[in-house]
């Protein structure tokens, strides 16, 4: 192709570069009607084609006799378009003379679609009256191919909110599941509540450090026979879903046993055995610590029998404002040893008498860079508070855990149980 | 979280691991693959030199038993060297004072 610099140099100077450009310049305004780069249509009021351009023809495959006087502009439209303009175009433009920019498809001799903009006006005569139907018609299938990738983006973008959203309530829904079961489990753990035992004032707390790990401190109370109730509190090795196995483990295993010998001795001695057979014979050991009792409430107090297997000594708040720690020595970690010694101390509440079990959390509970709360205060603690009910002592502690802040790194549970003094407390049992 | 840093040295009667840092949950596996690598013969003894133990919390103590029981299993014994007081108390609460041989250094061998 010439480019326009590339034009022979006409002969004579001046008016031989008027020459040239009026040799690019159209013939004449048919010739610009007929090749225009869009469609050009006059039709009668009625639709009926009364003009076209060639290139009109050439988009639609059609000769020029079979088209002018013989069909109307709704016949070169797709059944949809014919709808279109039935309802809409043609009555829009009789009331408002013209339309603009309508996008309709042409429906081509060979049945392809050609989507294009449609502009008409109406020519009116000197009276005003509608004489003809003036239509522009462009090619929009880029324009159409452009919105239909928009509308595709769309619909993906639309989509990938859709799957991100459902991936949410998915994720919610685990989390929720999760829960739940973590939830049962920790149920099976530690009872949800303690049984009411006559003549006798109970109270507990379970801190749990983390909630999505299962914890790996229990207790339990529960009946022996008419007189007698069994009540026991410890603390497994590790942490998560294998300490709470052994948790599980440790605390059934503490109840079928006390049903079997409710000797303190004789249930430590069997969960050892129970323990080490499981977990020591095939050199992975586990253990725990727990204290065993047996509660029998009389007329003038409670005995109690304690055994203990490695656990932190038992306290009692006596009525008189003291504080007695009651050591087990020669118990050993439940579940190291094939026959692991227990110790074992008892003693009597008397009415206002408490006694504490707790495990080592609140014990080791940081304090400072490198301290621990230690034994030592937490009898000072109890010592500032005696005597006390059980659930006295335990609100007192659980504002004491709560002090501590992220220093209680591990879980804490507490128990504790008590004779009602003579003279009413104002507190009721839980 | 001090890092656990075991090293290991042969003594006329058997291998010493000296533990240095913390004996926590995540750290102390590492004490258990150590002792489980040793290869101990019988009449030997396993010492365990906790001088430089930071902390020592229940998986600290469950790889120390598990250092035990795989003594015992080759015919070996197992001392613990230099506890420190903290870690010696609680030894003692939970009765494993009577259950491991407890020394004052790794070297009253």
């Amino acid at each position: 192709m010439r480019r326009l610099g590339e034009e022979p140099a006409p002969s004579g100077a001046g008016g031989g570069a008027n020459a040239a450009f009026t040799s690019l310049l159209e013939d004449s305004a048919e010739e610009l009607y007929e090749s225009a780069p869009c469609g050009y249509l006059s039709t009668l009021m009625d639709g009926t084609i009364a003009k076209i351009n060639d290139t009109l023809l050439e988009w639609l495959g059609l000769e020029r006799t079979a088209v002018v006087g013989r069909r109307r502009f709704a016949d070169l439209l797709t059944v949809g378009g014919k709808l279109y303009h039935e309802t809409h175009f043609a009555p829009l433009l009789r009331m408002q003379g013209e339309l603009r920019g309508i996008a309709l498809e042409l429906k081509t001799q060979a049945g392809a679609r050609l989507p294009v903009l449609v502009s008409s006006v109406v020519k009116r005569g000197g009276q005003g009256e509608p004489l003809l139907i003036r239509t522009t018609v462009f090619d929009a299938a880029d324009r159409r191919a452009y919105e239909e990738e928009l509308l595709r983006r769309r619909r993906e973008a639309e989509q990938a909110r859709a799957e991100a959203e459902r991936a949410r309530r998915e994720a919610e829904a685990d989390r929720a599941r999760l829960a739940d079961a973590l939830a049962v489990l920790q149920r099976s753990l530690v009872p949800d509540s303690l049984p009411d035992v006559p003549g006798l004032e109970t109270a507990v707390h379970y801190h749990t450090a983390s909630a999505d790990r299962l914890g790996g401190d229990f207790y339990d109370l529960f009946p022996l026979d008419g007189e007698r109730w069994a009540f026991f509190l410890g603390d497994v090795c590790g942490k998560g879903p294998e300490a709470a196995s052994l948790t599980s483990l440790t605390r059934y295993t503490l109840r079928a046993a006390a049903l079997h010998d409710p000797a303190p001795e004789a249930a430590l001695t069997t969960l050892n055995a129970v323990l080490y057979e499981r977990y020591a014979v095939g050199g992975d050991p586990r253990y725990c610590t727990a204290i065993f009792g047996v509660v029998e409430p009389g007329p003038a107090g409670a005995t109690v029998h304690l055994a203990s297997g490695g656990h932190p000594p038992a306290m009692v708040l006596r009525a008189d404002g003291g504080v007695e720690l009651l050591p087990t020595p020669g118990g050993l970690l439940v579940g190291v040893l094939p026959d692991a010694p227990v110790g074992s101390v008892r003693t009597t509440l008397a009415p206002g008498e408490t006694l504490l079990l707790y495990t080592d959390g609140l014990t080791e509970a940081r304090t400072g860079p490198g301290d621990r709360y230690g034994e030592d205060a937490l009898r000072a603690f109890a010592a500032g508070r005696a005597p006390a009910s059980p659930q006295q002592l335990i609100t007192a502690l659980t504002g004491l855990l709560d002090g501590f802040g992220d220093g209680l790194d591990d879980d804490t549970a507490l128990l504790a149980l008590g004779v009602p003094a003579a003279r009413p407390t104002t507190e009721l049992p839980r | 979280m001090t890092p656990l840093n075991i090293t290991r040295r042969d003594a006329a009667a058997g291998p010493v691991l000296h533990v240095a840092g913390d004996l926590v949950y995540g750290q102390a596996a590492a004490l258990r693959r150590e002792v489980e690598r040793l290869d101990l013969g019988a009449g030997q003894c396993l010492v365990i030199d906790l001088s430089g133990l930071g902390i020592c919390d229940s998986t600290g103590i469950t790889a120390l038993l598990a250092a035990r029981l795989h003594a015992h299993a080759a015919g070996a014994g197992i001392a613990l060297a230099a506890v420190p007081a903290g870690t010696l108390n609680v030894l003692t609460i939970v009765g494993l004072d009577r259950v491991f041989p407890i020394r004052a250094d790794a070297d009253t061998a």
